[in-house]
């Protein structure tokens, strides 16, 4: 394909429903999956979709957003035109911050200017889902359009949740409502609706002149699914694009973190014996930043005394040491630490994690380096907890970084 | 009074859009340059900024996107010698894009609509 594509992928989510998760990080650094950051899914899907130009649009609390990306993410070559920049909210256009994410394009548009690719691929940050994205570009340029945007079905009592996208039979974009309570349906499936995934496909006039005019209209918030796309529908040639899903299995994967409970959800659904996200498909490699660390290690087997260092339906990342405790259905990120007699169940459990002796830790999610103390007890007492941490919705205590424990 | 703020780096030019405009009733004020005309445009608040592009210190493009940092709906006309210009995405904020000539009559209708549109769209808002 001979044609100019550039990725601008929208990084500055504060992910407030995340929060402590998003205290000292924006959401795209969350960490998930053991090793990874939420960044990476978005970032491997360029890479595997040989998406190799890509600017990186971030605002808030940015810095572990950048060191990740410096550490896991220097691997272009400028030399063959390729590149990821790191764009931080310059306020180059005025004093704002980004006010939508039109608006992160309007303020970057001498980007545009100075680039001048072809097409715009608009990504989000904060998804997880595995997408070829020159399939969607092949589309996009077989029906001549200036828009294409990516949908899923989804089960239409969703549709609060979601921009819900009303299409025609050649799957034009003919309407479009921000969460909609009575959705419209896809024709001929009255149960289903097609919900906007955040991802676009833009020729890049359309996308300067659009984001422009909606930059002067005062009474706009600026956001692509709620302004630009309703505007654009009627006046320019706006199309739906099926996601298809590159994770080869039965559902169609694609998930916004949105809150600690879906975060919880996702994570856990990665320890299940099979799981809907598969991270072990070589066809289709995740990359992030890796240090370079010893094996994961279990210590102690003394089952008179119950001494045993052992894990049962977890992912335990490299430099753990599990040493005379026991771990059930956990993620362990790298340089955790379990001590002896302790146990921890389905729980995240983040890097340099430490778990003392005697310690239990049930539905938890506890941050990066917090040290738990011997004997000490997380997820047995709701209420308690409850009193010193965050507890989600369903009832998973989370405990946020720098939290001392005694 | 109506308040135009004229910026180009060509004196005699400027002293042509002064006559001529003040003949059509306007207030008119003058700047040399992009720095000169964002000041000017700061204290003067001009009702519509005329603006030519090449200028030395601070260019059009330039003095626009600050202007626009200011005002995202500040009503410029850029007024150039040069077409290609408006293939730059950065000139697409202006309010219209209006090529030097001779006779300007273009600009002074050019000028006229921005005005009227601007007061329809504020007794629309009463």
């Amino acid at each position: 394909m001979a044609e100019r594509i550039l990725a601008m992928v929208l990084a500055g989510g504060k992910g407030e429903r995340l929060y402590p998760l998003t205290q000292d990080r924006a959401k795209p650094a969350v960490p998930f999956g053991g090793i990874y950051r939420i960044i990476d899914f978005t970032l491997s899907n360029c890479l595997n979709s040989g998406v190799r130009r890509i600017d990186l649009l971030t605002q808030y609390k940015s810095l572990s957003l950048n060191r990740h990306i410096f550490q896991g993410w220097n691997i272009f070559n400028p030399q063959l035109d390729e590149f990821i920049n790191l764009i931080p909210a310059q306020q180059r256009v005025g004093e704002d911050w980004y006010l939508g994410t039109a608006d992160a394009i309007y303020q970057n548009i001498y980007v545009l200017q100075q680039d001048r690719p072809d097409l715009i691929l608009i990504l989000s940050g904060d998804h997880i889902y595995k997408m070829n994205y020159r399939e969607m570009i092949a589309y996009h340029l077989e029906k001549k359009a200036d828009l294409t945007a990516a949908v899923i079905e989804m089960d239409k009592s969703l549709s609060p949740q979601f921009g819900v996208l009303q299409v025609d039979e050649e799957f034009r974009i003919i309407g479009f409502e921000e969460k909609p309570k009575v959705p419209k349906t896809i024709p001929g499936y009255p149960q289903l609706i097609l919900a906007n995934m955040g991802v676009y496909v833009f020729n890049t006039e359309i996308l300067a002149r659009r984001v422009i005019e909606d930059a002067k209209d005062r009474d706009s918030q600026h956001d692509f699914g709620r302004n630009v796309i309703p505007a654009m529908v009627g006046q320019d040639r706006v199309f739906a694009y099926s996601f298809q899903d590159e994770n080869r299995k039965q559902a169609k994967y694609w998930r916004d973190i949105g809150t600690l409970d879906a975060y919880y959800e996702a994570s856990m659904d990665l320890v299940a014996v099979d799981p809907q996200f598969n991270l072990y498909d070589s066809n289709w490699p995740i990359r992030t930043y890796y240090p370079p660390l010893p094996p994961a290690k279990t210590v102690f087997e003394e089952h008179g005394s119950n001494r045993v260092g052992v894990s049962f339906s977890s992912i335990v990342s490299s430099g753990c040491i599990i040493s005379g405790g026991r771990v059930y259905r956990s993620i362990l990120s790298p340089n955790v630490r379990i001590h002896s007699y302790s146990e921890v169940q389905d729980s995240i459990l983040m890097e340099g994690v430490e778990v003392g002796r005697g310690a239990r830790v049930r539905r938890a999610i506890i941050d990066k380096r917090i040290r738990i103390p011997a004997g000490f007890q997380i997820g047995f007492n709701l209420e308690e907890d409850a009193r010193k941490f965050n507890l989600t919705q369903s009832g998973v205590v989370v405990i946020s970084k720098g939290t001392i424990l005694a | 009074m109506e308040k135009v703020l004229c910026i180009d780096d060509d004196l005699s030019l400027l002293r042509l859009y002064q006559e001529e405009l003040v003949e059509e009733g306007y207030k008119v004020v003058l700047a040399k340059d992009g720095k000169e005309g964002l000041a000017k445009f700061e204290k003067e608040k001009p009702h519509v900024v005329v603006m030519d592009i090449r200028m030395p210190v601070m260019d059009g493009i330039e003095t626009l996107t600050a202007m626009l940092g200011k005002d995202r709906q500040v009503p410029v006309i850029l007024n150039t010698a040069y077409p290609q210009y408006k293939e730059n995405f950065m000139t697409w904020g202006a309010e219209a894009y209006v090529v030097k000539s001779s006779d300007l009559t273009e600009l002074k209708q050019k000028i006229r609509d921005i005005l009227d549109k601007r007061k329809k769209m504020g007794s629309q808002k009463e």
